[in-house]
């Protein structure tokens, strides 16, 4: 005889094999769940043909309400489409890979320039060559295109707009300290430093522990190559003089400017944004703590927005990146507007990149707001473009710059860069020698292949 | 063995207090329902993940046991002392033990004497209760957040610690000394007063005669908390232990709102969380889960052990 205990754990037994079973069900059938999930997305906005999911970091309040009008006016002179805007503030690039392992990633979306290898390796994004011409393709700079192909030259997405650095620095803590001129070198840079710290008891410099990417124009202006990893036998960039020499005149800038300025007792001629209570480089220069910067265009909305008195031209002044004994070197930020690989509507997908990114979207979110520089070439000669913007990019003709590095290492990117800038945040913060820091970099290339 | 069970659920519902039985049943369906789905099913689909490599985006390839041999080597090669760099588990281990060596036995004591004198009959007590219990109803981040603040070179903390000891005023979350520290600080300043309320409902439910008996035999006050209320509360303070090191070696959210500089409040969960999304590495992930999860059953077991032999 069943007892009525055994009656009932039977009942739940059932209910939880049956939920048990759904939710099997549910992760073992991915592709006929894809195809219901899109029937069922398609069918939401009844009258519209296309509906498209589209995703970024969205910096800002302003720029957000920027998309969001920009979508408007889309979706206005396109009744067929139904655009999705789906801002993710923080983690986005991990986000975005759960996003795809749940098969619920957005049509069309950002990607970082270091991200790239791995959504690409991974087959992720839509080859764009196939959804337009060649002539709209070439309206791009061709060094930002580069980024965005795989080992065969195909293009998997187009550059959003982009960033380079420069120097800024502070007219009145320069006056004070008798200085008239920007710093030109990186020893004048470091002589300036030291020289403000003395007369005016403000740090002459700012730069960020870590940051291998701001460590990179020192190595280039010496004469090193840029650094692409693409086997484990590219760790030998590691092994040069150049290198050694760089890494330790950067390491130095902190342990020396810092660390042991304040064991002297002596106002620190560098120091981090952290150190001095400040979020980051643009907080530490907008609020006149430090007379000196190296950043990107993406201060410069910053600077307008939360220091608008502090102004540009009386105040403060943009410099070219300072060049070292073999020449000048710059960096370049960039990100992509990628399509998703199993998008419904390829071509739709592509409408709206064309109507974001196109000369008309890139003026308007790129160019007018002043937030970055825009990535199409015509566009570097709008009469909209901000002074401080035209001013980043006159330095690439005068004094020009002889190498100018896409913020991009190879494959395997995104996980180098951290790798890399925690080492030499430990060496900068005196855990580590800088010999052992070249040498975890080292192991880190050598690690990275050896998967 | 079907028209036997049918006819008994016939029965079943026939009988009033079974139906009621039944009712009660469903009643608790939908909650049983969402915990066999969102902690059960997805629990096993982890361990099941543990057995393959996955990196979210291409199609799953079962690799055996390889992610746990991979979560042991890293261990070894951390034990050997390898770089920081390819033994980050290992160090989030080492760190975590640390942090669960001083925060529990910390806030445990702190959580007692608070609630000793929660337990006093003063004017406005509510007032400390509500002061205590505060940091438990605010958000873990908003507090790091807070804190990070008040934890500046130039911050609140230095500016009192340094006129107590003159010339102390290490740079908290720029250092790779101090940088745990004040995350210990922040955790055993958030949970005493939640651990405190715990402790103030145990001594309120202590037997006031012992008490009595106490007094009339003549002894202190000091005397009376350490021969009676200190052994009446064992259960209690093993209660408040064991929930606190699982807390403690899972901790993520205060080391994720307040990082040191390098390794150095790397935790075994944060490591877990980057292994998954930031290395894209699902199936190591989950085996590194599970190891810690052995690790946390393992020490639970044993302190349960412990504390119901010495409350026996």
């Amino acid at each position: 005889m069943v007892t009525k205990m055994e009656s009932i754990l039977a009942i739940l037994l059932i209910i939880a094999i049956i939920i048990s079973g759904s939710g099997l069900y549910y992760i073992a059938d991915l592709d006929s769940r894809m195809a219901r999930l899109e029937e069922a997305i398609g069918a939401v906005p009844a009258p519209t043909e296309f509906y498209l999911r589209f995703s970024g970091w969205g910096a800002g309040a302003t720029e957000i309400e920027l998309y969001e009008t920009m979508l408007h006016n889309f979706m206005e002179e396109n009744p067929k489409y139904y655009v999705k805007y789906e801002p993710m503030p923080t983690m986005y690039h991990e986000n975005l890979l759960s996003m795809f392992g749940a098969y619920v990633a957005p049509d069309v979306f950002y990607v970082d320039s270091m991200w790239v290898p791995t959504f690409l390796e991974k087959g992720a994004l839509y080859p764009v060559e196939e959804l337009t011409t060649p002539e709209f393709i070439d309206m791009y700079y061709d060094f930002l295109l580069e980024i965005f192909k795989d080992a065969e030259g195909k293009l998997y997405g187009l550059p959003k707009d982009w960033s380079m650095l420069f120097l800024l620095y502070n007219k009145k803590l320069f006056a004070d300290a008798g200085l008239t001129e920007p710093p030109d070198t990186w020893a004048k840079l470091l002589e300036y430093s030291e020289k403000i710290a003395d007369t005016t008891g403000k740090p002459g410099l700012s730069i960020y522990t870590g940051g291998f990417e701001r460590y990179l124009p020192v190595a280039l202006s010496e004469g090193a190559p840029k650094p692409i990893f693409n086997s484990a036998a590219d760790a030998a960039w590691f092994e040069r003089t150049d290198v050694k020499d760089t890494l330790k005149w950067y390491v130095e800038l902190y342990t020396k400017g810092k660390t042991e300025r304040e064991a002297a007792r002596l106002t620190p001629y560098v120091v981090s944004p952290a150190d001095i209570g400040k979020g980051w480089l643009g907080d530490a220069f907008g609020s006149e703590s430090v007379a000196m910067v190296i950043s990107g265009n993406w201060i410069i909305p910053f600077l307008a927005d939360e220091f608008p008195d502090f102004e540009f031209g009386t105040d403060w002044d943009i410099a070219p990146v300072p060049k070292g004994s073999w020449g000048r070197a710059n960096m370049a930020f960039t990100v992509c507007l990628g399509i998703n690989r199993y998008t419904k509507y390829p071509s739709a997908a592509w409408h709206l990149v064309e109507y974001l990114m196109g000369v008309e979207g890139q003026k308007k979110l790129v160019v007018e707001m002043g937030h970055t520089l825009p990535s199409i070439e015509e566009l570097a000669t709008s009469p909209d473009l901000w002074p401080q913007h035209r001013k980043t990019l006159d330095y690439l003709t005068t004094p020009g710059y002889d190498v100018v590095m896409a913020w991009f290492m190879g494959p395997k990117s995104g996980e180098l860069g951290g790798k890399f800038s925690t080492a030499i945040e430990l060496a900068m913060l005196g855990e580590v020698t800088v010999d052992d820091a070249l040498t975890e970099m080292y192991n880190a290339v050598v690690d990275a292949f050896a998967e | 063995m079907t028209p036997s069970l049918f006819s008994n659920l016939k029965s079943l519902f026939e009988k009033k207090s079974r139906r009621e039985a039944i009712e009660g049943y469903l009643l608790i369906a939908a909650g049983t329902s969402v915990i066999l789905f969102f902690s059960i099913f997805v629990m096993l689909y982890a361990f099941y993940l543990s057995f393959f490599s996955w990196d979210f985006l291409t199609p799953m390839k079962f690799v055996g046991v390889e992610n746990y041999v991979k979560v042991f080597e890293e261990i070894w090669d951390g034990i050997c002392g390898g770089s920081p760099f390819r033994t980050q588990f290992f160090i989030g281990i080492k760190n975590v033990l640390f942090y669960t060596a001083i925060v529990v036995p910390t806030q445990t004591i702190l959580a007692i004497i608070l609630a000793v004198f929660a337990n006093q009959k003063i004017k406005g007590i509510s007032f400390y209760k509500v002061s205590y219990f505060l940091p438990s109803v605010t958000c873990s981040v908003i507090i790091a957040l807070i804190f990070v603040w008040l934890f500046q070179k130039e911050g609140l903390i230095n500016y009192f610690l340094s006129s107590m000891i003159p010339g102390f005023a290490p740079n908290w979350m720029r250092d790779v000394h101090y940088a745990l520290w004040a995350i210990m600080l922040v955790a055993i300043w958030g949970t005493s007063g939640n651990l405190m309320i715990s402790f103030l409902a145990a001594l309120q439910a202590l037997p006031q005669e012992v008490y009595e008996a106490a007094s009339i035999d003549g002894a202190g006050r000091f005397k009376k908390f350490f021969y009676i209320t200190l052994p009446l509360l064992k259960p209690m303070i093993g209660y408040s232990v064991v929930v606190g090191t699982i807390g403690c070696l899972q901790m993520f959210d205060l080391a994720y709102a307040m990082p040191g500089p390098g390794f150095s409040t790397t935790t075994v969960v944060q490591n877990i969380y980057n292994t998954c999304f930031a290395e894209s590495k699902v199936g190591l992930a989950c085996a590194k889960s599970f190891f810690l999860f052995a690790v946390i059953f393992a020490i639970t077991y044993a302190m349960r052990r412990k504390f119901r032999y010495e409350t026996t």
